[in-house]
């Protein structure tokens, strides 16, 4: 078929059924463009995670009694120091703190400012940081979620703490975490270590959990025993899990919502075999007639799938689109709350653009497939007309 | 947890497509069926009409099909080696094909799978372009075979992806296709050196081969060719291509960070196979040839030597050395 | 032999009963001739135009063009069959209201797989034929009867068929418009094209060129007889 003559014709058919296309396309693009959003959004934050995982430790020790996280005994510290290839050995001080009982909670995280962090990104927050002026007074960073929390409760600069003894520890603001770590860092409060053990009610020499890098990957394995055969109640995680379980997460979250999506799709497809049934004589006689012209079967059939592929391939560039737009530009309003949970602080976090080939590709072929297969038999019995009916 | 592989993205929409393309294969296969019982070309009546039309729906359907497998199993490819970050201790897709039994026998089956629809699709070309459809009942005994083979492909499917086990840990690359206590991998008990000779030599004679009459002799070429470049491609070239004389891999190049540079070359190699012995087949059994086929089969087959001498050539040209 | 029809039957069925439209017909128009089938509304020579045309297929019996059997033809040979050799003018005109009249006559070219230039160029020429060339960029649903009848012959001509077959030509143009299609409809015939008419015009039983009336009658050749 000559490209040029072809394409000029199937544009004017395009053009003389447009409103049947046109229908078609618009409910195509807001399938599109729901799917879309939500599989940016996952694929985002699965982005931003693991970019964030990155720079985490590769493995944390604590101290567990009864299935739950006890302080941990910082002397561990000396004893991890002590194995072959582990490297980096920090205790951690961090924990929840309730701003009333049952209400909103702040993730409060203890740094010994005058450490080497093995957190690259707090390392560079500390080098940013103006240690002396901090270090004038109790004084804390917050993350942006928390920042506006206390400013609504009235509190503007600085905030009183509770201790577990019963005393107020005022702690004024320092600063706000940059706003790209909002992810993480919304609900967070970065402290030194000494005033965050006060506050969460640890001793000297208690700390949440101990951190540590080990280089060689092929002896975390072997790591996780030795850690295990040290104290009856230790507890190892270390990072490739996290990693599995950040993915199932988001996997599980999409899953779903892709299966109940499934049902959605299902009745697009039902539609759609019937909107592509419904036949009416003029497009019949139109069929019979380039069939009376000399146009054989394949060359109709080709015609009619060309058609079909205009139609699905504009809805979806538009769908996604509009989703890219909607996701990365506008920050997905309404939709990424139900990704980020917004059960604690709510958090204005702004997605990263993350558009892969997994992604793009997904979407064509839950799309694309489906919608080409449930017309493909209406599209076959008009193709078939008798050149005959032409001749009505 | 057979869970966490079902809720992957990936694998939902993988599983849904091949049930789809099976749900249409199906109404074909039934079509299919019915036209092969009552079909009578000679025959004025309304109701052969009607089946010379619903011909056209089976071809139809088959021809969807036919470009959604390869799409697809480039898809899967795609799909599992994602799935390596799930399965521990899966570097790349062949961890996680060898995860259970099912893996590798599917991967196979896909790959005959594309070959046959391919001949069919020698066979419908020339079927459609004789005045009387003289190969229409073998072209349709052939897509009966086909659909049976699809059947086994979707059961094999679903019973891969419900096996894959995330917390039992699988081997990787290096352990599959290492070379352990000495033992030579290669066929034959060939050297490396022997098999590149032979590499080189089976490519020649194909080309040699595909536009004269020894069509056996081209086809038999091109079966020991695939055998060999695949050995070819795991224990040498590739090696080339991770840059590291001891990775040695058939998936791993597929990956982002080697420029997906694996599909180019199997690619090229499959789809050099498929066409060149299916028009092979074609001229032996029903003296039909195309000329265009053999033309691209050529350049497909060259492209995929040119690309894996190519590797070699251009570490040498910057080192100095070979690896 | 240009065209032969050897015991040609065709029948329908509607609702269980057989309706016999064309019984034992047999029939051979030599190359270049002119033939005008002629008779009253149902008496098949529709059908047999459309028979003739390959867009129907017999109930039993054979069409040959140029000796070849075109009943049986696979869709592929029977479409490129109407595609080269056959050109079609129907009795409602059937143009695609939509199209400008150049585009229109485009149409039958586009599975041809010549290019764009090519095709534009045997466009043309059909357009001088049939004397509407100056109408090329109109819409065709905004043409007079003559001009889209004209247009529908273009559109037959394009291809530069052996075979012309018109269906009812004349059933919806005035004398005027009627009288110019006869002169066309000569003009053909000297280029050496078969004719085939199938009509209830009087206009038609006596032509100034050499002719030849069929008459039809209940699904059957009534005569044969030259008109000189």
């Amino acid at each position: 078929m000559n490209s040029n003559a072809f394409w000029h014709f199937l544009t004017l058919q395009l053009i003389k059924e447009r409103s049947k296309h046109l229908s078609v396309i618009f409910i195509s693009m807001m399938i599109l463009f729901l799917l879309s959003s939500v599989l940016f959004i996952s694929s985002s934050i699965r982005f931003s995670l693991e970019e964030t995982l990155k720079v985490q430790p590769d493995f944390v020790v604590s101290r567990i009694q009864g299935g739950t996280a006890v302080p941990t005994p910082v002397k561990w510290s000396d004893e991890l120091l002590d194995i072959y290839g582990v490297s980096q050995v920090t205790p951690r001080v961090y924990g929840r703190y309730f701003f009333e009982p049952k209400r909103k909670s702040f993730l409060l995280v203890g740094v010994d400012f005058m450490e080497e962090q093995s957190h690259q990104k707090l390392q560079t927050l500390i080098d940013k940081t103006d240690i002396k002026a901090f270090f004038e007074g109790k004084q804390m960073l917050v993350g942006q979620g928390v920042k506006d929390y206390l400013e609504t409760h009235f509190y503007k600069d600085a905030y009183n703490f509770l201790t577990p003894e019963g005393k107020f520890e005022k702690v004024t603001i320092f600063n706000t975490l940059p706003s790209q770590t909002n992810l993480i860092s919304n609900e967070m409060i970065v402290l030194p270590i000494d005033l965050a053990r006060k506050i969460l009610g640890y001793t000297e020499d208690e700390v949440s959990d101990i951190i540590f890098n080990v280089p060689n990957t092929d002896e975390w394995d072997m790591m996780t025993d030795k850690l295990s055969a040290l104290h009856y109640d230790i507890h190892v995680v270390n990072k490739k899990e996290v990693e599995k379980s950040y993915a199932n997460l988001y996997n599980y979250k999409g899953g779903v919502f892709l299966i109940l999506f499934l049902i959605l799709l299902f009745t697009f497809a039902l539609i759609l075999y019937q909107r592509y049934s419904m036949v009416y004589s003029t497009e019949r006689r139109h069929i019979g007639l380039l069939r009376a012209l000399g146009w054989s079967i394949n060359a109709v059939l080709r015609f009619k799938f060309t058609e079909t592929i205009v139609v699905v391939s504009v809805s979806y560039i538009l769908g996604v689109l509009f989703a890219y737009l909607y996701v990365f530009v506008l920050g997905a309003p309404l939709l990424s709350q139900i990704f980020l949970g917004g059960d604690n602080l709510t958090n204005d976090v702004h997605f990263v653009p993350v558009l892969d080939f997994s992604v793009l590709s997904s979407i064509f072929l839950i799309y694309a497939l489906p919608f080409i297969a449930s017309v493909l038999i209406p599209v076959w019995k008009v193709s078939v007309t008798d050149p005959k009916e032409a001749m009505l | 947890m057979m869970n966490e592989v079902f809720l992957s993205n990936q694998v939902i929409v993988f599983l849904l497509s091949e049930s789809t393309l099976f749900s249409l294969l199906f109404i074909a296969f039934v079509v299919s069926f019915k036209i092969l019982l009552k079909w009578d070309f000679e025959s004025f009546t309304p109701y052969q009409f009607t089946l010379e039309r619903q011909a056209y729906l089976v071809s139809t359907i088959i021809y969807f099909v036919f470009i959604m497998k390869f799409i697809l199993i480039v898809y899967f490819i795609f799909t599992i080696d994602v799935l390596s970050l799930l399965v521990p201790g899966a570097m790349c897709a062949a961890g996680v094909i060898t995860a259970n039994d099912y893996g590798s026998y599917l991967l196979i089956l896909k790959l005959t799978i594309l070959f046959f629809l391919t001949l069919w699709f020698y066979v419908h070309y020339y079927d459609m372009r004789t005045k009387n459809h003289l190969w229409f009942k073998q072209k349709s005994l052939l897509f009966s075979s086909i659909f049976l083979m699809i059947l086994l492909e979707l059961i094999l499917d679903f019973s891969y992806f419900s096996h894959i086990d995330t917390q039992i840990p699988v081997n990787c690359c290096s352990t599959l296709f290492g070379q352990l206590e000495g033992a030579n991998p290669l066929p034959f008990g060939l050297s490396i050196n022997m098999l590149l000779i032979l590499f080189y030599l089976l490519y020649a004679l194909m080309i040699l081969t595909i536009k004269s009459s020894q069509t056996l002799l081209y086809i038999i070429a091109n079966i020991l060719f695939v055998y060999i470049a695949y050995y070819a491609v795991v224990y040498f070239f590739g090696t080339y291509v991770y840059q590291l004389p001891t990775h040695k891999c058939p998936f791993c190049m597929m990956q982002a960070e080697y420029f997906y540079i694996g599909y180019v070359l199997w690619g090229s190699l499959f789809l050099a196979t498929y066409m060149g012995i299916s028009n092979a087949l074609t001229t032996l059994l029903m003296g039909k040839n195309h000329t265009r086929s053999q033309i691209n089969v050529a350049y497909l087959l060259s492209l995929f030597v040119l690309l894996c001498t190519a590797y070699v050539a251009v570490y040498y040209i910057k080192n100095g050395v070979l690896l | 032999m240009m065209i032969q029809i050897e015991n040609l039957y065709r029948t329908f069925h509607h609702g269980g009963n057989e309706v016999p439209v064309l019984k034992d017909i047999n029939l051979n128009i030599k190359k270049g001739e002119c033939v005008v089938l002629t008779g009253v509304s149902g008496s098949g020579k529709t059908t047999l135009l459309s028979l003739i045309a390959g867009l129907d297929k017999p109930s039993s019996g054979k069409v040959l063009i140029e000796g070849e059997p075109i009943s049986k033809l696979p869709d592929l040979f029977a479409s490129e069959l109407r595609a080269k050799k056959i050109g079609m003018i129907f009795q409602h005109f059937n143009l695609f209201e939509h199209l400008t009249v150049n585009e229109n006559v485009t149409v039958p070219l586009i599975p041809s797989g010549l290019k764009m230039k090519e095709i534009q160029t045997k466009v043309d020429a059909a357009l001088n034929l049939a004397n509407i060339r100056h109408k090329k960029e109109t819409q065709a649903g905004r043409l007079s009867g003559g001009e889209k009848q004209r247009t529908a012959i273009a559109r037959a001509l394009v291809a530069d068929p052996n075979i012309i077959l018109c269906d009812e030509p004349t059933a919806n143009l005035d004398r005027d418009n009627s009288l110019l299609f006869i002169e066309i409809v000569k003009e053909l015939h000297s280029l050496g094209k078969t004719i085939v008419i199938a009509t209830h015009d009087p206009l038609f039983d006596n032509l100034d060129f050499n002719s030849t009336i069929i008459p039809m009658l209940d699904g059957k050749i009534v005569e044969e007889f030259n008109d000189e």
